[in-house]
C-alpha cells in the first residue's frame, strides 16, 4: 500500500505576519492579569485539600481513659498483604485482650487500607496525612503509643451515605 | 458385640441420592461422613456417648414422622436420607440462630476462632444478620482451676465436657447447674479441676470457646498455627500429637487420633511441658578443644578432625545415650561404638522416672507412663542400660573417671560438674544445650531436637512412631543421625545416610528387634514391633 503524504500548503518566505498570532496570544496573557487563576500551592503556608479517600499512615483508636480500641484480634496482620504488622496479644489487669506489643513498618506498608477495612473494633485506621519525613530509617516503625499519639483526621474508606455501595 | 463367625453384616441406604453400604450399626452421621457429607454436630463426640441433645444434626429421613438426630439414628437397609434437603436446612438455620440468642459474638477476642464449629456452621448456613432485640445475657468468666477457663457466654451446652470427665476421666468434676437460658457448666462448689490428670481434654473437645487453655489464652491465632504430627516426649507411652507452631516456637501440643495409642486423648502433664523446646542458649555451632583451647570450627573441619582421632583411638568407649533421642540416633551411636576399634565399656542412657503411672479409667490403653521420656523402650532395644536414679541423675561416676574415648548423646550432664571426662583420652559431646560438664570435651557438636528433625520413638507398648520436623533449627545444628551416621559411614567406608528413612533403613538391618520394618510401613499412626513379621 503507497503511503499517502500530506502536502502543507505554507506561505512563501518572506511574506507572513505573526501579528495576528502574537496578539491572540498576549490577549491571554493580559486575561489573566486582569483576572487571574491561580494554579500553584504555597506549601507550606499553605496545605493541600486531601481526598476524603486519602489513605497515609496509621492511627490507633484510644477509649476514652486512655487505652487503645484495639482487641488484638490478629485480623490485620493476618490481612496485611505486605505483612507490616507485629502484633502480640496478652490480657490486661481488667481481664481485657490488649495488644502488648503492635508495630507497624510504615516502610512496608503499601497503604491499602484493608487492615483499616478488617478491623472489626474500628481501633486502627489510615489517616489523611503525607508530612512523615523523619531523621533516621529506624522512626518508621511506628509502635503503639506512637500509633495512639497521631491526631490527623482517618480515612474513609467508603462513602457513608452509601457504606455498602448499593 | 457378638461375632459368631458370621461375615459383618452390612446395610445399603442413600444419602443425598448416593448409595452407601455400611456396616450395621454404624449411625447416619457416619455413614454421612463416608460419602463426604459433614452432618453439623455439638453433642457428639466419637469418643464420647451421644445424648442427642444440641439438636443441630437432624436430618431428614423418608417415612419418619420428624426429623432424626443422625448421631444416634443406625442405618438400616433401604433407608433414604437428605441431609441437605429443604426441611433439614430450615431446621439447622433455626437452631442455630437459638444458638446465638444468648451467643456474645465475641470472635475477634475468643481464642477459638478460626477453629470454631458454631463460627463455621453459622458461616455456612447461617443468617447474615441476628434478629434479636432483647440483650443477651451475660455470665463473664469462670476460673475451673488447673489449666481451664470457663467462659459461660460462649457455651453452647453440648455438654461435652461432662461426659468427658464422667465417662472417660471417670472423676466427676463438672456438671451442669440450672436450667433454661441460666444453664452453664460449674464445678462442684470450690472444688475445681486442680490436680486432674486429664483435664486438658475438655478445651480440645469444647466445640466453640467456652472452655479455653489458661496457657494459651491470647497467645496465638488459630490461623497462624503450623500443625506437624508428631509424638509427646513427655512420656514413654508417645501420645499422638500434633505440634502447633508459630514464629519457630511451639505454642501448645494437642492430641492426635490413634485409636491404638490415646485414642483422642492425652495427659495434663504431657500437654504442659513443652517450653524446654522453646529453651534459648542452644549450642549453636561446632567446636574443637578443650578448655582455653576451645574455637568453633566449621561441620566439615570438625567432622575430619573427629575422623581421624575416632580411627586412630585405641582405648575402651563408654556411649552415653538419651531416651529423648530418636531410634535413628541412638542406633547410629551404637554403630559408632561397634565401629571402634576398642571394646564398648559401657552403653547406658539415664531417664527421670515418675513415682507411679497415670491411667485413663475410660480409655484404659492411655497410661501416663512412669519413664518421663520418649525413648526408653527404644534405647533398651538398641542395647543401652538404663543407669542412675529415678531423677534421672547419678550413676555416671564410672563414665565420668573414664581415662579413654566418652561420646555423650544428648544427655545434658546437669548433674555433672566440670570434672567430667577429665582422664578421656577422647571426649565427643552432641548436645543442644551448652553444659557445664562438657567443658573436657574435644568435640562439641550441636544436635537438633526431636521437635526438628524427622525419626521415630519405640513407645512403652514396643510400638514404632514417626514424629515429624516442626520447627526450623538453630542455624549450625544437625540431627544426630546424621552426624553420627556420617562418622559410621566414614569408618565403614560407604555412603552417609542422605534422609531420616535411610538412617532408619539402617537400623531395621543392624537390629533383629526391628526385622521386618520400613519408614512407609510405620506411617502415621506407627506400627507395633513384631507385627510386621507376624503378618509378612
Amino acid at each position: 500500500m503507497a503511503i499517502s503524504v500530506k502536502v502543507m500548503r505554507r506561505p512563501e518566505a518572506g511574506r507572513t505576519s505573526y501579528m495576528r498570532a502574537t496578539l491572540k496570544g498576549m490577549s491571554l496573557t493580559f486575561r489573566h492579569m486582569v483576572r487571574p487563576t491561580k494554579v500553584t500551592l504555597e506549601y507550606p503556608e499553605e496545605q493541600p485539600e486531601l481526598s476524603p479517600r486519602w489513605r497515609g499512615t496509621h492511627r490507633m483508636e484510644v477509649h476514652a481513659d486512655g487505652r487503645p480500641k484495639c482487641v488484638a484480634c490478629g485480623l490485620c496482620p493476618t490481612v496485611c498483604p505486605a505483612n507490616c504488622i507485629r502484633l502480640v496479644g496478652g490480657e490486661d489487669d481488667q481481664g481485657n485482650r490488649y495488644p502488648i506489643v503492635y508495630e507497624i513498618d510504615e516502610f512496608r506498608c503499601i497503604f491499602c487500607g484493608m487492615c483499616q477495612e478488617v478491623c472489626p473494633v474500628e481501633a486502627i485506621h489510615v489517616g489523611q496525612h503525607f508530612e512523615n519525613a523523619e531523621y533516621g530509617r529506624d522512626r518508621f516503625v511506628y509502635d503503639l503509643d506512637r500509633l495512639m499519639e497521631q491526631d490527623h483526621p482517618t480515612t474513609l474508606l467508603w462513602d457513608p451515605s452509601d457504606p455498602r455501595s448499593e | 458385640m457378638a461375632d459368631n463367625g458370621r461375615k459383618a453384616e452390612t446395610v445399603t441406604l442413600t444419602i443425598d441420592g448416593r448409595e452407601v453400604t455400611v456396616p450395621k450399626g454404624t449411625s447416619l452421621l457416619h455413614a454421612a461422613e463416608s460419602v463426604g457429607t459433614e452432618v453439623p454436630h455439638y453433642c457428639y463426640h466419637p469418643g464420647l456417648t451421644a445424648p442427642a441433645q444440641c439438636r443441630i444434626c437432624l436430618v431428614e429421613v423418608e417415612g419418619a414422622p420428624k426429623l432424626q438426630p443422625s448421631c444416634v439414628t443406625m442405618a438400616a437397609d433401604g433407608q433414604v436420607v437428605h441431609t441437605d434437603s429443604p426441611a433439614a436446612k430450615r431446621m439447622r438455620q433455626g437452631v442455630l440462630e437459638f444458638y446465638l440468642v444468648n451467643h456474645p459474638l465475641d470472635c475477634p477476642i475468643c481464642d477459638m476462632s478460626g477453629e470454631c464449629k458454631l463460627q463455621d456452621y453459622v458461616f455456612d448456613e447461617g443468617r447474615e444478620r441476628g434478629r434479636g432485640r432483647e440483650p443477651k445475657r451475660v455470665f463473664g468468666r469462670d476460673d475451673f482451676g488447673g489449666d481451664v477457663l470457663y467462659y459461660g457466654d460462649r457455651c453452647v451446652m453440648c455438654t461435652r465436657c461432662v461426659r468427658f470427665m464422667d465417662e472417660v476421666a471417670r472423676d466427676s468434676r463438672l456438671t451442669v447447674v440450672e436450667r433454661g437460658s441460666r444453664a452453664v457448666i460449674d464445678t462442684f462448689f470450690d472444688r475445681g479441676l486442680e490436680g486432674a490428670s486429664f483435664a486438658g481434654n475438655v478445651v480440645d473437645i469444647c466445640p466453640v470457646g467456652a472452655l479455653v487453655s489458661k496457657d494459651f489464652l491470647h497467645k496465638a491465632r488459630a490461623w497462624d498455627l503450623d500443625h506437624t504430627p508428631s509424638i509427646c516426649p513427655n512420656c514413654s507411652h508417645g501420645c499422638n500429637i500434633e505440634l502447633h507452631t508459630r514464629d519457630n516456637l511451639v505454642q501448645r501440643l494437642k492430641p492426635r487420633e490413634n485409636q491404638e495409642v490415646n485414642g483422642h486423648w492425652m495427659c495434663d502433664y504431657g500437654r504442659a511441658n513443652y517450653e524446654w523446646l522453646n529453651r534459648p542458649g542452644r549450642l549453636e555451632a561446632p567446636a574443637t578443644g578443650r578448655g582455653s583451647d576451645r574455637r568453633t570450627a566449621d561441620w566439615k573441619e570438625a567432622l575430619e578432625l573427629l575422623f581421624g582421632r575416632l580411627a586412630a583411638a585405641e582405648g575402651d568407649v563408654a556411649l552415653v545415650g538419651s531416651a529423648r533421642c530418636s531410634n535413628e540416633a541412638l542406633a547410629g551411636l551404637g554403630a559408632l561404638g561397634d565401629e571402634m576399634r576398642g571394646r564398648t565399656a559401657q552403653r547406658v542412657f539415664r531417664a527421670p522416672r515418675a513415682a507411679d503411672e497415670v491411667p485413663l479409667p475410660g480409655f484404659p490403653l492411655l497410661v501416663r507412663r512412669r519413664d518421663l521420656v520418649p525413648n526408653a523402650h527404644g534405647a533398651g532395644l538398641l542395647g543401652f542400660q538404663r543407669c542412675g536414679d529415678d531423677g534421672g541423675e547419678g550413676g555416671l561416676d564410672e563414665v565420668a573417671a573414664h581415662g579413654e574415648v566418652i561420646i555423650v548423646l544428648g544427655d545434658d550432664l546437669a548433674d555433672q560438674d566440670g570434672d567430667f571426662g577429665a582422664n578421656a583420652s577422647l571426649f565427643v559431646y552432641l548436645g543442644t544445650f551448652e553444659s557445664a560438664a562438657a567443658g573436657n570435651a574435644d568435640f562439641v557438636l550441636p544436635i537438633t531436637t526431636f521437635a526438628e528433625e524427622d525419626g521415630s520413638f519405640v513407645n512403652a507398648q514396643e510400638r514404632v512412631q514417626r514424629f515429624q520436623q516442626g520447627l526450623r533449627p538453630p542455624e549450625s545444628a544437625r540431627p544426630a543421625w546424621l552426624v553420627l551416621g556420617a562418622l559410621v559411614a566414614a569408618l565403614r567406608g560407604e555412603k552417609t545416610p542422605d534422609s531420616a528413612p535411610e538412617a532408619f533403613a539402617r537400623l531395621v538391618a543392624a537390629h533383629p528387634a526391628f526385622e521386618g520394618l520400613s519408614w512407609e510401613a510405620v506411617g502415621d499412626a506407627g506400627v507395633a514391633l513384631g507385627a510386621e513379621a507376624a503378618h509378612g
